[in-house]
C-alpha cells in the first residue's frame, strides 16, 4: 500500500505540473474549431447531411472535431462533453433523439458554447440553441396529397399503409401527422390504414412490413416515414408479386420523404410516385451561417428555429425540379466523377 | 535471466496486482504531454464523472464473475429500471406519445406517473429502481442455482426479455421531466467532485468490506474456485449464487439511476452497446472469467483505464472508426499482458 501512496502522490504532483505547463504554453492561432456531433451515419440521409456540413465548415475555413455517438445518447454526451473540455467554440449536433438533444444542449448552454441543432430538434425548448428543422408535416402532406391524386385515379377505395420511423423522434410523429392529414381530407378514398412501425430499423421495417402484407394483401398504397427502407418496401412488395411499375396492372402507389438516390432512380424507372424532399443543403447553410455569425458575436446561448418548407418532387414536376432533390445531385455527381 | 533491476520491474510493476493502475497513471501522464487540457480539471471532471455509473456496474459483474458466473443482462435489467423508475417519477407525458402505452389512463397521465410532483419522488422512485433491479437479479440467479441453467443462456434469455419489456412498456419512447433533485445525482457536484462518486464510494466500500471481511465474502471465491468442495464443505452454495446475481441486479438499478440521472430521462434502449465495455473494464482490471478472482480495486482500475481510453481517444480528434480499432487493439494488449504476468506467476520467475 505505500507504494501505491508513493506513486499516487508523485503522478498527482507530476500532473499538476503538466496542468499548470499546459495552461501557460496553450496557443491560440485564432482558427475557430467546432465539434461536429453526430448520431449515426446508417442512411443515405445522414451520410449526405454529414458531407454538406463538414465540407461547408471546412470551406470557411474552420476546424471540425468529429464525434460518432454510434446511436449512444450517453456516449455522445460524454463526446460534447469532452469537446467542451478541448475549448471548441461552438458545436453542431446531430442528436439521436429529442429528448437527448435537450439534455446536451443544456451541456453546452452551461458551458457558455453556442449549439446548432441539425434536422432532429430538442423536444422542448427549455434550453436555447439554434435549430433546423424540415416542416416534416407539410412536407408528408405534400407528397401524400399528390398520391391521393393518384388514388383517387384508380377508382375505388384504397387500402393505405404508413411505415413509421421511430416516434420518439419528432420528425417521425410530424410525418406520420401529415400522412393522417391526406386520410382524413379524403375519406372517400381510403379504406382505415395500416400502421407498420420501423424505429427507424431496416430490419425492424422488414419484418413488420412482411407480416401487414402477409394479412393485408390489397393494400394499394404504401407511404414510408423516410426513403432510406425503400429496399426493404421493394423486398416485400417483389416477394407478393406487387412491385409493379406506375401504368401495370397492380401498382402500388409509393411515396416517401427524404428525397434520397434510391428514391429518385425509382421515380425515374415509375415505382414510385412522389417524395417529399428535405433541402438539406439549405439547412446546413442556414444553421451554420447562424452558428458563425453567434460565434463572431459572441453569444453564447443563441436561440432561432429555422424551418425547411421542403417540398415533394412527384410524377408530374419531376422534369423541372429534380434537379432541387439532393437524391438527384448525388446522384448526377456520381456520374461525373465516373465518366 | 534478468538482471536485479529488471527483477524488481518484473515484480513490483508487471507482476503487481496494481499493475492496471500503474498502467492508468502511466498512461495519462505521457498523455498529458501530448494533449492539450488531459489533464485539466474540467476533464478530470468528465473521466470522473463517466467512470462511477460504469464502476457500479462492472462491481456487479464481479460478484457474477467471482462465483463463475456470467451477467449479460445488466445493460437490459439498467434499461427496464430506467423505464420503471422514470413511469413512477415523471411529472408530465405528453399524450400524443404516450396514450397508446397500456397504463395510461391508470398509472400514467398527462400530470406524469403516480409520484409525478410528489416530494417523494425521488426517494420512492429510487428505491423502486434498486428493488426491481435486485429482482430481475433473483430470477436470474435463481435460474442458475436452483434450476441448473447455464448462466450465458439464463442472462441472454434476460437480456432479451426485459430489454424488450422495456421498449414494451414505453412504445420506444424516452420518459422525460424527472424530479431534479433525482437528476442532481446524476449531474450535481461539490467543486469537481460529482455525486455519483460519492455513490460509488458506498457501493465500493460496502463491497469491499463484505468480500474482505465477511464468511460470505470467502464463500464467493469459494464457489467460484471449486463449486464441488465448497458444496462438500458446507457453503449454501445455491444461496451464495442467487446472492451473486441478485447484487448484479442491484448495482445494474445503481448504474441505472446514474445513467438516467444524467440523461435526464428514462431511456429504453438505455446502455444497449455498454456491456462489452463492463466486461472488458472487469477483465482488463484482472477479474478472471474462470471464477474464484477479482477485487473491488481491480474493478475500479479496469474502469479508470477503460475511461481514460474512451476519454483520451476522443481528445485525440480521431474517428469514430479508428477510436474503436484502436481501442479493440488495447483491450487485446491488456489481455495479453495479463496472460503473460499469470504464466509469469505461474512459473514463479521472480
Amino acid at each position: 500500500m505505500r507504494l501505491i501512496y508513493i506513486f499516487l502522490t508523485v503522478t498527482i504532483v507530476a500532473v499538476m505540473f503538466i496542468a499548470g505547463c499546459r495552461e501557460q504554453g496553450d496557443s491560440d492561432d485564432g482558427t475557430l474549431t467546432v465539434c461536429f456531433a453526430f448520431q449515426d451515419l446508417e442512411t443515405e440521409f445522414w451520410v449526405a447531411s454529414h458531407k454538406a456540413i463538414t465540407e461547408t465548415l471546412m470551406a470557411k475555413g474552420i476546424r471540425v472535431i468529429e464525434r460518432n455517438g454510434n446511436e449512444d445518447a450517453n456516449r455522445q454526451l460524454e463526446q460534447v462533453r469532452d469537446a467542451i473540455t478541448q475549448g471548441v467554440d461552438g458545436i453542431v449536433l446531430i442528436p439521436q433523439d429529442g429528448e437527448s438533444a435537450v439534455t446536451i444542449v443544456g451541456e453546452a448552454n452551461r458551458a457558455g458554447v453556442p449549439i446548432a441543432v441539425f434536422n432532429r430538434p430538442p423536444s422542448n425548448r427549455s434550453n436555447p440553441a439554434l435549430v433546423v428543422v424540415s416542416d416534416n408535416e407539410s412536407i408528408s402532406e405534400k407528397a401524400m396529397a399528390y398520391m391521393a391524386e393518384e388514388a383517387r385515379k384508380v377508382g375505388g377505395k384504397i387500402k393505405p399503409l404508413i411505415v413509421v420511423g421511430d416516434l420518439g423522434d419528432k420528425n417521425a410523429v410530424a410525418r406520420r401527422q401529415g400522412f393522417y392529414n391526406i386520410l382524413k381530407a379524403n375519406p372517400d378514398i381510403f379504406l382505415p390504414h395500416i400502421e407498420v412501425p420501423s424505429k427507424w430499423d431496416s430490419t425492424t421495417a422488414l419484418a413488420n412490413l412482411e407480416a401487414a402484407i402477409q394479412s393485408n394483401p390489397d393494400v394499394g398504397l404504401i407511404f414510408t416515414s423516410s426513403d432510406f427502407l425503400y429496399p426493404q418496401i421493394k423486398a416485400v412488395l417483389e416477394s407478393f408479386g406487387k412491385w409493379k411499375p406506375r401504368g401495370e396492372e397492380g401498382h402500388v402507389i409509393l411515396g416517401g420523404v427524404d428525397g434520397d438516390t434510391t428514391a429518385y432512380r425509382w421515380m425515374q424507372d415509375g415505382y414510385v410516385d412522389a417524395t417529399g424532399v428535405q433541402d438539406l443543403y439549405y439547412e446546413s447553410e442556414v444553421l451554420l451561417g447562424a452558428l458563425i455569425e453567434a460565434i463572431e458575436a459572441g453569444e453564447a446561448t443563441p436561440e432561432k428555429w429555422m424551418y425547411d418548407l421542403g417540398f415533394a418532387l412527384t410524377q408530374a414536376n419531376m422534369a423541372e425540379r429534380a434537379s432541387d432533390m439532393w437524391g438527384c445531385r448525388l446522384l448526377e455527381e456520381a456520374k461525373v466523377k465516373n465518366d | 535471466m534478468l538482471s536485479k533491476a529488471g527483477k524488481l520491474f518484473v515484480r513490483y510493476f508487471l507482476l503487481s496486482e496494481n499493475f492496471v493502475l500503474y498502467l492508468s497513471v502511466l498512461y495519462f501522464v505521457v498523455l498529458s504531454l501530448f494533449i492539450p487540457h488531459m489533464a485539466s480539471g474540467r476533464n478530470l471532471t468528465n473521466v470522473s464523472s463517466n467512470m462511477w455509473p460504469l464502476f457500479a456496474l462492472v462491481v456487479g459483474q464481479m460478484f457474477v464473475l467471482i462465483v463463475g458466473g456470467l451477467d449479460l443482462s445488466q445493460t437490459s435489467i439498467m434499461a427496464f429500471v430506467s423505464v420503471i423508475g422514470a413511469m413512477l417519477m415523471t411529472s408530465e407525458l405528453d399524450p400524443a406519445l404516450f396514450e397508446n402505452n397500456i397504463l395510461w389512463g391508470t398509472l400514467l397521465a398527462e400530470t406524469g406517473g403516480p409520484l409525478g410532483g410528489s416530494v417523494l419522488a425521488t426517494p420512492v422512485g429510487i428505491i423502486v429502481m434498486l428493488i426491481v433491479g435486485a429482482l430481475v437479479g433473483l430470477v436470474n440467479g435463481v435460474s442458475v442455482a436452483k434450476l441448473k441453467m447455464p448462466p450465458f443462456m439464463v442472462t441472454l434469455i434476460s437480456m432479451m426479455f426485459f430489454g424488450g419489456l422495456a421498449i414494451f412498456a414505453t412504445r420506444s419512447e424516452n420518459i422525460m421531466h424527472l424530479p431534479a433533485s433525482f437528476v442532481a445525482v446524476g449531474r450535481g457536484q461539490v467543486g469537481l467532485i460529482p455525486y455519483s462518486f460519492f455513490i460509488a464510494l458506498i457501493l465500493a466500500t460496502g463491497t469491499h468490506y463484505i468480500l474482505r471481511h465477511t464468511v460470505l465474502g470467502q464463500w464467493f471465491y469459494s464457489v467460484g474456485k471449486n463449486v464441488r468442495t465448497s458444496m462438500v464443505s458446507g457453503v449454501p452454495t445455491q444461496k451464495v449464487i442467487i446472492i451473486a446475481y441478485i447484487f448484479s441486479g442491484f448495482c445494474a438499478g445503481v448504474a441505472s439511476i446514474l445513467y438516467s440521472a444524467r440523461l435526464e430521462a428514462g431511456r429504453p434502449t438505455l446502455g444497449q452497446d455498454l456491456l462489452l465495455d463492463v466486461i472488458g473494464a472487469a477483465v482488463i482490471g484482472g477479474i478472471s472469467l474462470y471464477g474464484g478472482k477479482g477485487k473491488v480495486h481491480w474493478a475500479l482500475f479496469g474502469v479508470l483505464f477503460f475511461a481514460l481510453l474512451a476519454n483520451s481517444l476522443n481528445m485525440m480528434n480521431l474517428s469514430f472508426f479508428t477510436v474503436q480499432i484502436v481501442k479493440g487493439i488495447i483491450i487485446l494488449m491488456a489481455a495479453a499482458i495479463d496472460v503473460t504476468r499469470n504464466r509469469l506467476i505461474i512459473r514463479g520467475i521472480v
